[in-house]
């Protein structure tokens, strides 16, 4: 069927709409950061050990992990009521400190559902530009699947910007039900990047697909793959973050002068971001391990083996294995913390090799799926 | 993944010694299971962290003991230590990390299995690193014996960590949970509060209300225990097991399997022999009498292009009409062959994979009879317009043996004086070719491809390469004969395959897929409930809970539900007056002393008894010593009767 | 504490050792490549010849196996049948025009045919993949004064699996007089290599 060039056009606009909006949400979120007040409730000495206590009665180490830290849900709330960092090695030193004895544990509060939307005006507006932004996305990709008549991702540029949307909707999701509104800036940050790469430089307009891509297990392994690439790049902004405020309580433990000092106080401690990085690949991973297997099975039905050592089947190999590890490091003692996340970021970087090098550079017999 | 310690290393083997000798350190029950999964903990890396303080006191000790024992291991005791290495999450890591770098080359350089070709072209740019390359089996790099090595090792690391737990884990289903430890404050949740009823029908209560959720039970004098969760457990071994069936099917082709191409002119038809193939790589078990004697005829391929626009002379389908039969001799059926819809027949699998032209040419010689009348199939050496080269050998022809060497043009244009072809479909086909006489070096036996032409032996003729539209011929000097390009075909190129650990391995990923999600899923956690009589006459009911493999978080919310729903069950309240506050409640908490009944909960609140509920602290029998170890991992650095329990209750 | 450093470091040390010589181990078990079948896959793209090893399998009276009951159009037309030649030894020669060791052993061949034609010896030959121009044209080059069977579609192959498929061309099978196949060549033959076997085969000494 000939493309519907309209429709197609309609999609290019609406995804130039997309970058604008966030950018403009990013601008939203830094705005919170440099200006966004922080309600300060009565009494917040008194709600601390209460919140805090259902954990760990001595504090986190980064780098060996942590025991059992306080819900994460009540700490970013903390970030945003108090205005400074939520500390449970803070917050709990007092009382374990001063009788030599654990804090009381308390049973933790349950999020109460009214305060899962921010306080902040400026993130109220940020979170809604978002949203607003990805709404943009999902219909820019839904008209580019209406304007070729297949489902939207048979090349590169198809690709970037699916995965891209799958990473603000994870970032969105995490908002919502984590309050990690904090993310929001730097999720967007490469996501825009991507975007306007993919835009200015990648774009291939609408068009068919070879023969060999004529088949719904395109909708399975590469919508499989999509999402997990798209969780994946959360994890991966999150476990960034995760070794800068863990740097930055390293410092600030040590009596050193921080001097990213500003903006860390305002983001959650360390192990509240290592939980979330660690959800995000718990999520992400089995998927990963489904577009795999569907992709197994596609090439065993296309081209007559399950796994022909391709480049870009080693390399989804590699960064699976890589991913493996970070798994397992998790449970290793010694491992789990810092080492735990640099493992992560070389999946990760594993992840984009695949995606942009060997379609670039190897040409195995995926390469039709990449650059056209 | 035993917990048996002996005939381990000297300070291993002391530690041991020094546990059961009651000093204080983390005894660890060997019937315990190990629970662990992608974010638990496994024993041998527990060790480090729980019997910290004690390896402290013996390291002191070492040098009496190794006195005593000599300080040698037998061959048992370093194969034993040996495999428990093998076996523990270290190795395991390095191993994983191992096996993707390995991988790595496989990617970058070409590999022989995939495209020969490009292994040749890497000789040719790369002639003093290519042989030490092959000698390192880096253009073969998933057959290299090293690569090999480290999955095996892998593998049997992961069958030795995963099989004593499978059993297990079958043996822990079926005991009860352990007992309620003694002090439930000092589990990581805990809450208490008080009730009026007596504590047995309190317990009863909570006993009845985790039932309920589903928890196996074990109750006690005034206690109940409760334990739920080992889906996680049968998650995590079927994930594994899993890897270890899916190497199993891969090995089952491996050797049973087998590959092929098979290139068929329309018109041509073949049968599966290993003659009839162009290019057969058999399993390791497979010979000639294993494969499935069916055949294939090609009867007709069609290709429909793209005609205008961008993605002018892109293919858009292809469809290649064949006729085959199951066995020599069998009933013919027809088939529309075509990619992402191959054949089956009797177990095997036949891929169309490829196509192109094979213009048809007659060649006569000087004696004037037909020495060579057969398609030639040209291989494409670009998409977009698909031209082919290809090469014709008449080694028959007399009084020389002739050779041509040229391209097929599927839509000849001419392009500033440069042949080439716009559109894949032959719309306008010309052949152009360069004439050789000589030897073609066939009779010697040396095998040859019979896409290249050696012209070593041979002189070119001097016939100019002009463009032959279908029908024209060359004809060749000093009466050496005469070429006639008559027309052309199409061929198709088919993968053949057989594999028998196709469907096994299917079925492993797919149970491991499911492993993986149930053992992320679901977390193996235990409550403990407490009741007994108060000092103003309630009762005084503790719950806590504990989990392994929850760096995800979310128990706290759990257990939160579950405290507040034994609470609503038992109208509790908060904890009882009379407790010594000074002792219990540490001096800068700042919490105002929850003496006398809890405050009621301010309207609205969703969930009210959970908040004002504050827990008991028996935090004065505690030495403060034994209150930096209880800020490690559980189960280290406690009494002796308290311990095992709670060691069993943390150790899996 | 140095005492536990060190302990951890040997541990890891003796990790990597221990990884190394098992590693070794599996490098023995692991390098046999392929199984009797793959020595015949071909060295080069293109179609499937012998890329140099030969093999030569002789069976004794007693455990030889039943040839197929051949039949088929030679390239001159006439009919041919395995059956009807019972009481001769036959030579059967998988061979091709375009394979070059075929092209290597077909004098030999062609000589030992004339050599034994006034003994119970018929040489005839199948031509694998091939058309007639190309195989009557080889015939003459050659001066191959035995008849072949055309089998462009493998079905002649086919007939073999049963009993003794050819794994690669050229191939030969030797027939003794009863109709059991007394011995296959794999790979080019050699004019005496061939004629000590036929010989053999004939004289019906085991």
């Amino acid at each position: 069927m000939p493309v519907n060039s309209g429709v197609a056009q309609a999609s290019n606009a609406l995804l130039v709409l997309t970058i604008v909006v966030y950018a403009l949400a990013m601008l939203a979120y830094a705005g919170d950061f440099a200006f966004g007040k922080r309600k300060t409730p009565a009494p917040v000495p008194a709600r601390l050990p209460e919140l805090v206590g259902a954990g760990a009665p001595a504090g986190f180490d980064a780098d060996a992990g942590h025991t059992f830290p306080a819900d994460p849900s009540d700490l970013s709330e903390l970030a945003d009521l108090s205005g400074r960092a939520a500390d449970p090695a803070g917050a709990a030193g007092p009382s374990a400190g001063a009788a030599g004895l654990p804090a009381l544990p308390g049973l933790p509060a349950l999020p109460d559902r009214r305060s899962r939307w921010p306080a902040s005006a400026w993130l109220r507006y940020a979170f809604l530009l978002t949203c607003a932004g990805l709404a943009a996305q999902a219909g820019a990709i839904l008209t580019r699947g209406l304007a070729e008549h297949r489902v939207p991702w048979g090349n590169m540029f198809e690709f970037i910007a699916a995965i891209t949307c799958v990473a603000v909707l994870m970032l969105t999701v995490a908002a919502v039900r984590f309050r990690a509104y904090y993310m929001g800036l730097f999720v967007l940050l490469p996501v825009v990047l991507a975007l306007a790469v993919d835009v200015v430089v990648i774009y291939t307009p609408a068009g068919e697909v070879v023969p060999a891509l004529q088949s719904y297990w395109l909708a399975i392994h590469v919508t499989g793959m999509l999402v997990s690439i798209g969780m994946f790049i959360f994890g991966a902004v999150v476990t960034v973050l995760f070794l800068l405020v863990a740097r930055h309580e390293r410092r600030v433990a040590a009596g050193l002068e921080s001097r990213s000092a500003g903006i860390m106080v305002q983001l959650p401690g360390s192990s509240v971001l290592d939980r979330l990085s660690y959800r995000a690949i718990l999520f992400a991973f089995p998927a990963w391990t489904f577009a795999v297997i569907a992709g197994a099975i596609w090439a065993d039905h296309a081209w007559g083996r399950y796994w022909g050592w391709d480049p870009k089947e080693t390399w989804s190999f590699i960064t699976w294995l890589v991913y493996a590890a970070f798994l397992h490091a998790r449970a290793t003692a010694g491992w789990r913390g810092r080492r735990a996340a640099y493992i992560q970021l070389t999946g990760f970087a594993c992840l984009i090799f695949n995606l942009v090098g060997v379609n670039l550079w190897i040409s195995g017999l995926h390469s039709y799926a990449g650059l056209g | 993944m035993t917990q048996d310690l002996a005939g381990g290393d000297p300070v291993t083997e002391l530690k041991e010694r020094a546990r059961t000798e009651g000093t204080v350190s983390a005894s660890v029950p060997s019937s315990s299971v190990a629970v662990a999964g992608p974010g638990d903990i496994r024993p041998g890396a527990r060790e480090t962290g729980a019997g910290e303080s004690a390896e402290r006191e013996l390291a002191a000790r070492v040098p009496a003991a190794t006195a005593g024992t000599g300080g040698r291991l037998g061959a048992v005791g370093w194969l034993r230590w040996g495999w428990r290495q093998l076996t523990s999450m270290r190795t395991a890591l390095v191993l994983l990390f191992l096996l993707a770098l390995a991988s790595i080359p496989g990617s970058v350089l070409p590999q022989t299995g995939i495209d020969p070709a490009a292994v040749s072209q890497y000789y040719a740019s790369h002639p003093g690193l290519a042989p030490v390359l092959a000698r390192l089996s880096l253009f073969d790099v998933f057959g290299a014996p090293w690569f090999a090595a480290i999955y095996l090792l892998l593998f049997t690391s992961l069958a030795g960590c995963v099989v004593p737990r499978a059993f297990r884990m079958a043996r822990s289903v079926r005991q009860p949970p352990p007992s309620a430890p003694r002090r439930l404050g000092r589990l990581p949740q805990a809450a208490s509060f008080g009730t009026a009823a007596d504590p047995e029908p309190a317990l009863e209560s909570a006993a009845r209300l985790l039932a309920r959720k589903r928890f196996r039970l074990r109750t006690g004098d005034g206690w109940v225990s409760a334990e739920k969760g080992y889906l996680h457990e049968v998650g995590n071994l079927l994930f594994h097991l899993a890897l270890l069936g899916l190497l199993g099917s891969v090995a089952l082709g491996g050797l049973f399997g087998y590959k092929a191409n098979r290139l068929l002119v329309a018109g041509q038809g073949f049968a599966n022999t290993p003659t009839a193939l162009d290019v057969f790589r058999p399993g390791r078990l497979v010979s000639p009498a294993d494969l499935q004697p069916f055949s294939v005829r090609l009867e007709r391929f069609t290709a429909s292009y793209i005609t205008s626009g961008v993605q002018r002379g892109q293919p858009s389908w292809f469809s290649a009409a064949i006729q085959y039969s199951a066995s020599y001799g069998g009933p013919e059926h027809s088939y529309d062959l075509r990619v992402n819809h191959p054949l089956i027949v009797d177990g095997v699998q036949v891929f169309l994979i490829g196509h192109g032209y094979a213009p048809v040419f007659k060649v006569t010689d000087r004696t004037g009879r037909v020495v060579f009348d057969q398609p030639v199939p040209f291989i494409p050496i670009e998409q977009s317009g698909l031209t082919s080269a290809g090469v014709i050998k008449v080694p028959d022809a007399s009084p020389e043996q002739l050779g041509f060497a040229g391209v097929f043009l599927p839509t000849a244009v001419d392009v500033s004086g440069r042949l080439a072809s716009a559109f894949p479909a032959a719309l306008f086909p010309r052949v152009s070719l360069v004439s050789y006489a000589g030897n073609l070096g066939l009779d010697s036996g040396q095998a040859q491809s019979v896409y290249s032409l050696d012209t070593s032996a041979m002189h070119r003729l001097a016939v100019p390469p002009v463009p032959l539209a279908p029908g024209q011929s060359i004809t060749l000097p000093n009466g050496l004969g005469k070429l006639t390009f008559t027309g052309y075909q199409q061929w198709i190129s088919l993968a053949i395959t057989y594999d028998p650990g196709q469907t096994p391995a299917l079925i492993s990923a797919l149970a491991a897929l499911a492993g993986l999600i149930l053992s992320f899923l679901v977390r193996r956690r235990r409550m403990f409930v407490r009741a007994y009589p108060g000092h103003d006459g309630r009762t005084v009911v503790e719950v806590a809970g504990l989990t392994r493999s929850d760096a995800a978080g979310g128990f706290e919310t759990e257990f939160a539900e579950l405290a507040s729903e034994i609470v609503h069950v038992l109208d509790g309240s908060a904890v009882v007056a009379g407790q010594p506050a000074t002792t219990s409640r540490s001096a800068g908490d700042g919490l105002p002393a929850p003496a006398g009944d809890g405050r009621p909960a301010p309207a609205g609140d969703r969930r009210p008894a959970v908040e004002q509920l504050a827990a008991e602290r028996s935090a004065a029998e505690q030495p403060a010593a034994e209150q930096s170890a209880a800020e490690q991992p559980l189960g280290a650095g406690q009494p002796a009767a308290d311990e095992a329990a709670l060691a069993q209750a943390e150790g899996e | 504490m140095t005492r536990l450093k060190r302990s951890a470091r040997q541990a890891a040390a003796a990790r990597v050792i221990r990884a190394v010589l098992v590693g070794s181990a599996m490098l023995a078990a692991t390098s046999c490549s392929g199984g009797a079948l793959a020595q015949y896959t071909p060295v080069s793209s293109g179609k499937s010849f012998v890329g140099g090893s030969y093999s030569s399998t002789y069976y004794r009276p007693g455990s030889r196996p039943a040839a197929p009951a051949l039949t088929g159009a030679l390239l001159t037309g006439q009919q041919f049948s395995l059956t009807a030649d019972r009481g001769s030894v036959v030579v059967l020669n998988f061979w091709a025009s375009w394979c070059a060791p075929c092209r290597r052993e077909a004098p030999a061949l062609a000589a030992l045919a004339r050599y034994f034609q006034r003994n119970p010896v018929r040489f005839v030959g199948i031509d694998s993949r091939d058309t007639v121009p190309s195989a009557e044209a080889f015939q003459r080059t050659f001066g191959v004064g035995y008849p072949s069977l055309n089998d462009p579609n493998d079905e002649i192959a086919l007939a073999f699996r049963g009993t003794l498929p050819p794994p690669a061309i050229p191939s030969t099978l030797l027939i003794d007089s009863t109709g059991h196949v007394a011995a296959m060549i794999v790979g080019g033959v050699s004019y005496s290599g061939l004629k000590a076997l036929i010989v053999k085969v004939l004289g019906g000494r085991s």
